[in-house]
């Protein structure tokens, strides 16, 4: 097939690659998952791509394509020495039940665990070591020998992979391909139902994401499936991304309990998410919607507590103008980090109402923006972005500090060119 | 010329340093493509089918020959040896590998050069007429505003994440050559009854899918106001333009829902408020810039008209040139003229790193070290004097870069379409290359006279399509590329959009449904100087209609 030939040509080969990537997305937009799958193991990269599997909750549907397509197909299982017994059992059912006979468990190497782990309790203090020598390390001299990579990411899972494709080229220069990219839950359940898959024994006792037993945990009715792994630890993003989960991430300190930066530290906040349970007149440290302040004005200027505004994109804060006041906190909501109308909003209340107590940005948050946002006044952000926090914490953003327009009330002006300033 | 003074060098600088840093997270894995994505744009990094595209802003479209020889290098060392002028007077190159990006742009720094905001969704660079301050129909030379704008959105904070990019174009003439009117802002320098130079300013304007004419949205703003009454206009926008619809993201679709009169009610509101604050601009800071555009020092020469019919009968392709190429100067005995980078059969806009160097050279030599790069993808020598043309024309000839067909049917703008665009949906190059072949004869050029065509790979009209005098827009249908092909735009201060006449052609059918067009404006125009655009306003779009379809 020529697709398979461009790929593989020595000239050029990331460009021929990406270019390649480019036109498969382009082929297979439309292709159902078995389909996807098929091309990438019969044509695009022949005896080159392997899976590595979890067999964890939502495991089984790219397991039941991979048999159908090719029984054979190299499967790799993360045997960390944590998994539930009843994992372990799943994978031996799925085995026989889908007729997988190529299945391999990786092990951790034995002297890293004597080394880091020797009681096996590191994942309580730091999970991201125990990650790295029970998965990242095992899995490395395996990823070597494959061109291409299957994987069981959907693109409703996470925000970040709301544009994932079916074929994505890594920065090595192997391919990774997403059969399941357009399932949603829905899709999913449709699958096993329609194929009768067995599910994982956990299942059906509230684990949805399952991985090492340690590290997950029961999911309440209507909570995001991922929230059960790491509970309360800040950890949720896998570096691996195969079809599980695992960040790569610094062990836990105090302030990374805290998602609140000001004042140059991360710090506890007081304050809660607004919720519909809450009572205009007794509500505190909340940020109520402004929408539902203007409803109910009376009430919360006649509450005594300290109370924040929730401004979002599109609401009008010239309707609150002469309550400003009453706030001892404003969040102003970025849902995307495209959208940047609480950049306008931010220098409409503190340049033009003078509004001067504490200004926070909520919701998608990236580094980039953070001095932007600084400049336009706000002065308190919530982040979880693990980059951005660390970035914040080492007080590196990438910033220019100099400006060419004024904006603001604090900044300096800067020799005798009218608009020139700089940060106070 | 604007030079940076060390504010301006350090402020580059540290933009230069900022985005490597972004480069260096991003080859790390630290932030992924989709978050990299808008922060790439903003400086002018696309992802396109072959490669990543580094697009160069060249500010209302003025450089110096050291800035062209350093544009040059990067051609031959980052690039496979030349360059793609665009239409929004930016330079573009089509090779380079993100992790040389950042030393490109620091190569660019040291010449007072960079890539803020050619891309993404903020103000884009700032575009004005190619003859600014040299044409002598001028009522003020609209470059020192372009600058003051181009400073004023440099990272404006506000204004990094509008719902959709945002173009502002000035013109100082009368005669529009700038398409203010296809802008999200046009200015256009006016005088009011007292005599003052202000701007009328224009919104709303734009291509792309739902073509529109801007709007006069106020009649004069004098200089001291504009950057309060743009900083207005930019916040209406960024509160109240649609963002849940990428294609109904730009102002021209707000001033059309909205209607001129609420937009206008909510800027004048907000103007309200910041008239007088601190964003007026101080006359001294307008002289202060003016100053860097002073003329430079002119001779004084005679006003010798150029002898055309004298060099018809010496030599015919001299003559050619001159006819077409010049356009009138406000001193005596100089002239601007234009290089076309639309060699019959080439790639209109492309030039070598070896081109740029001779252009550059030349420029030093015969235009007080001044080039201008046009958005219809040409490159102008703005003050050459009269009794150096000849010198200047064997020095374009050695590099094949005296193409006498500035404003002809030849001089095609044409996007980059199929061969490297991602979101292209038919070749457009190829095209503009059957075209200029099938016009090729110098003599029938002239004959057709003043005739744009215009042409985009896509709906989102990057070639202008809409405003060709013919247009041609490529399309996918049934998995085979379509032409359509609109009669009528024009650009200036005439504006109109284009109108569709009927079925779309194949590729190869283009060049003779054009010809059909050609012959028929021939046979029907009331005499020579009756160009094309004039005797389709008169004729209507009956007979054109009647030639490509028959009457059926
Ligand atoms: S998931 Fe938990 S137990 Fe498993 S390797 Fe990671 S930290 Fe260790
Ligand atoms: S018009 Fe379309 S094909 Fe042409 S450059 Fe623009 S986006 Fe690409």
């Amino acid at each position: 097939m020529a697709m398979a030939s461009t790929l593989h040509s020595d000239r050029q080969p990331d460009k021929l690659r990406s270019l390649g990537i480019v036109a498969l997305n382009g082929m297979f937009d439309e292709m159902d998952a078995v389909g996807v799958m098929r091309q990438a193991v019969a044509e695009i990269l022949p005896g080159d791509v392997a899976i590595v599997s979890s067999f964890g909750a939502d495991s089984v549907v790219l397991l039941h394509i991979a048999a159908q397509v090719d029984p054979s197909l190299p499967i790799y299982f993360l045997e960390t020495g944590k998994h539930f017994p009843e994992t372990l059992a799943y994978v031996e059912q799925l085995k026989k039940q889908l007729g997988l006979i190529n299945v391999t468990a990786i092990h951790p190497a034995p002297h890293d665990l004597a080394r880091f782990d020797p009681d096996g309790d590191l994942w309580e203090t730091d999970p991201d070591s125990c990650c790295h020598i029970r998965k990242t390390e095992p899995l490395e001299p395996i990823t070597e020998q494959f061109g291409g990579w299957v994987t069981g990411r959907k693109r409703f899972q996470t925000k970040e992979r709301g544009v994932l494709p079916h074929f994505e080229l890594t920065s090595d220069d192997r391919i990774k391909i997403n059969p399941l990219a357009y399932f949603n839950d829905a899709d999913v359940a449709a699958y096993k139902a329609e194929h009768d898959l067995p599910e994982h024994p956990l299942y059906s006792h509230g684990y949805k994401s399952i991985g090492c037993a340690p590290c997950t945990s029961v999911v309440a009715e209507g909570e995001d499936p991922r929230a059960g792994r790491w509970r309360g630890l800040n950890k949720k993003e896998c570096g691996i991304h195969y079809d599980f989960s695992g960040a790569i991430a610094s062990p836990m300190n105090a302030a990374d309990k805290y998602s609140l930066f000001k004042d140059g530290t991360f710090v506890a906040d007081p304050f809660r998410v607004w919720d519909e349970t809450m009572v205009a007149g007794e509500a505190r440290y909340a940020h109520v919607p402004l929408p539902v302040f203007l409803e109910n004005r009376e009430a919360f200027l006649a509450n005594p507590h300290p109370l924040g505004l929730l401004v979002s994109p599109g609401d009008r804060v010239e309707d609150a103008e002469a309550d400003l006041g009453r706030f001892v906190s404003i969040a102003i909501k970025f849902p995307a980090f495209t959208d940047g109308r609480g950049y306008s909003t931010a220098r409409l209340l503190t340049e033009r109402y003078q509004y001067a107590n504490e200004l926070r940005a909520v919701g998608d948050i990236l580094q980039d923006q953070i001095p932007l946002m600084r400049r336009c006044g706000i002065n308190a952000f919530v982040i979880t972005h693990k980059p951005t926090r660390e970035a914040l914490i080492e007080n590196r953003l990438p910033e220019v500090n100099i400006f060419y327009q004024p904006v603001g009330t604090s900044e300096v002006p800067v020799g005798t060119r009218p608009y020139l300033r700089r940060a106070s | 010329m604007y030079r940076y003074d060390e504010f301006d060098a350090a402020f580059v600088r540290a933009r230069t340093g900022q985005f490597a840093n972004q480069v260096e997270r991003r080859l790390k894995g630290e932030i992924s493509e989709e978050q990299f994505r808008p922060l790439r744009l903003m400086n002018g990094l696309y992802l396109q089918l072959h490669a990543y595209m580094l697009r160069i802003a060249v500010p209302y479209g003025t450089l110096r020959s050291q800035q062209m020889r350093k544009l040059a290098h990067v051609a031959r060392t980052h690039d496979r040896g030349y360059g793609h002028f665009t239409t929004r007077q930016n330079i573009q190159f089509n090779w380079p590998r993100l992790k040389d990006v950042p030393v490109i742009l620091s190569e660019l720094a040291s010449v007072e050069m960079h890539a803020i905001q050619t891309s993404g969704n903020c103000i884009r660079n700032v575009t004005t007429d190619q003859f600014a301050g040299a044409a002598h129909d001028e009522i003020i030379d609209p470059r020192p505003v372009g600058e003051i704008i181009r400073q004023w959105s440099s990272l404006h904070p506000e204004f990094s994440y509008l719902p959709r990019k945002f173009k502002i174009a000035l013109n100082g003439a009368p005669h529009d050559r700038a398409a203010i009117r296809f802008h999200d802002i046009g200015l256009q320098a006016t005088t009011n009854g007292d005599g003052d130079i202000g701007w009328e300013v224009w919104v709303g304007g734009g291509l792309g899918r739902t073509p529109m004419v801007a709007k006069l949205i106020n009649s004069f703003v004098p200089h001291e106001h504009l950057l309060a009454y743009l900083e207005s206009i930019v916040r209406v926008y960024n509160r109240y333009g649609r963002r849940d619809n990428k294609f109904k993201a730009r102002i021209k679709i707000l001033v059309h829902e909205e209607g001129l009169e609420t937009i206008k009610g909510q800027v004048e509101a907000e103007f309200a408020e910041m008239r007088g604050g601190q964003l007026t601009l101080p006359q001294e800071e307008l002289d202060r810039i003016s100053a860097y555009f002073a003329p430079p020092a002119f001779s004084a020469l005679p006003d010798t008209p150029v002898d055309i019919a004298r060099e018809d009968i010496l030599d015919p392709v001299y003559a050619r040139w001159l006819r077409h190429n010049l356009n009138r100067h406000v001193q005596p005995g100089y002239t601007s003229l234009t290089i076309s980078l639309k060699p019959v059969g080439g790639s209109p806009g492309d030039a070598t790193a070896e081109q740029m160097e001779a252009v550059a050279d030349l420029a030093e030599r015969y235009s007080f070290d001044e080039l201008r790069v046009t958005h219809e993808q040409n490159l102008v020598l703005p003050h050459v004097a009269i009794r150096d043309l000849r010198a200047v024309y064997d020095g374009l000839v050695a590099v094949k870069l005296a193409e006498g067909n500035a404003g002809l049917i030849t001089d095609i703008i044409c996007c980059p379409g199929m061969d490297f665009c991602s979101l292209a949906t038919a070749r457009s190059i190829p095209i503009a290359q059957a075209i200029s072949q099938k016009f090729a004869a110098p003599e029938r050029q002239k004959d057709i006279g003043d005739l744009k065509i215009k042409i985009s790979g896509c709906i989102n009209a990057c070639g202008h399509h809409h405003v060709g005098h013919i247009g041609v827009l490529g399309v996918e249908k049934k998995g085979e590329e379509l032409y359509q092909i609109t009669l009528g735009g024009d650009a200036t201060e005439n504006a109109s959009v284009g109108k569709i006449l009927g079925p779309g052609f194949d590729a190869d059918g283009v060049p003779g449904a054009i010809e059909t067009l050609v012959e028929t404006y021939l046979a029907r125009r009331e005499n020579a100087q009756e160009n094309f655009i004039a005797a389709y306003r008169r004729l209507g779009e009956a007979p054109f209609k009647e030639a490509l379809y028959g009457n059926g």
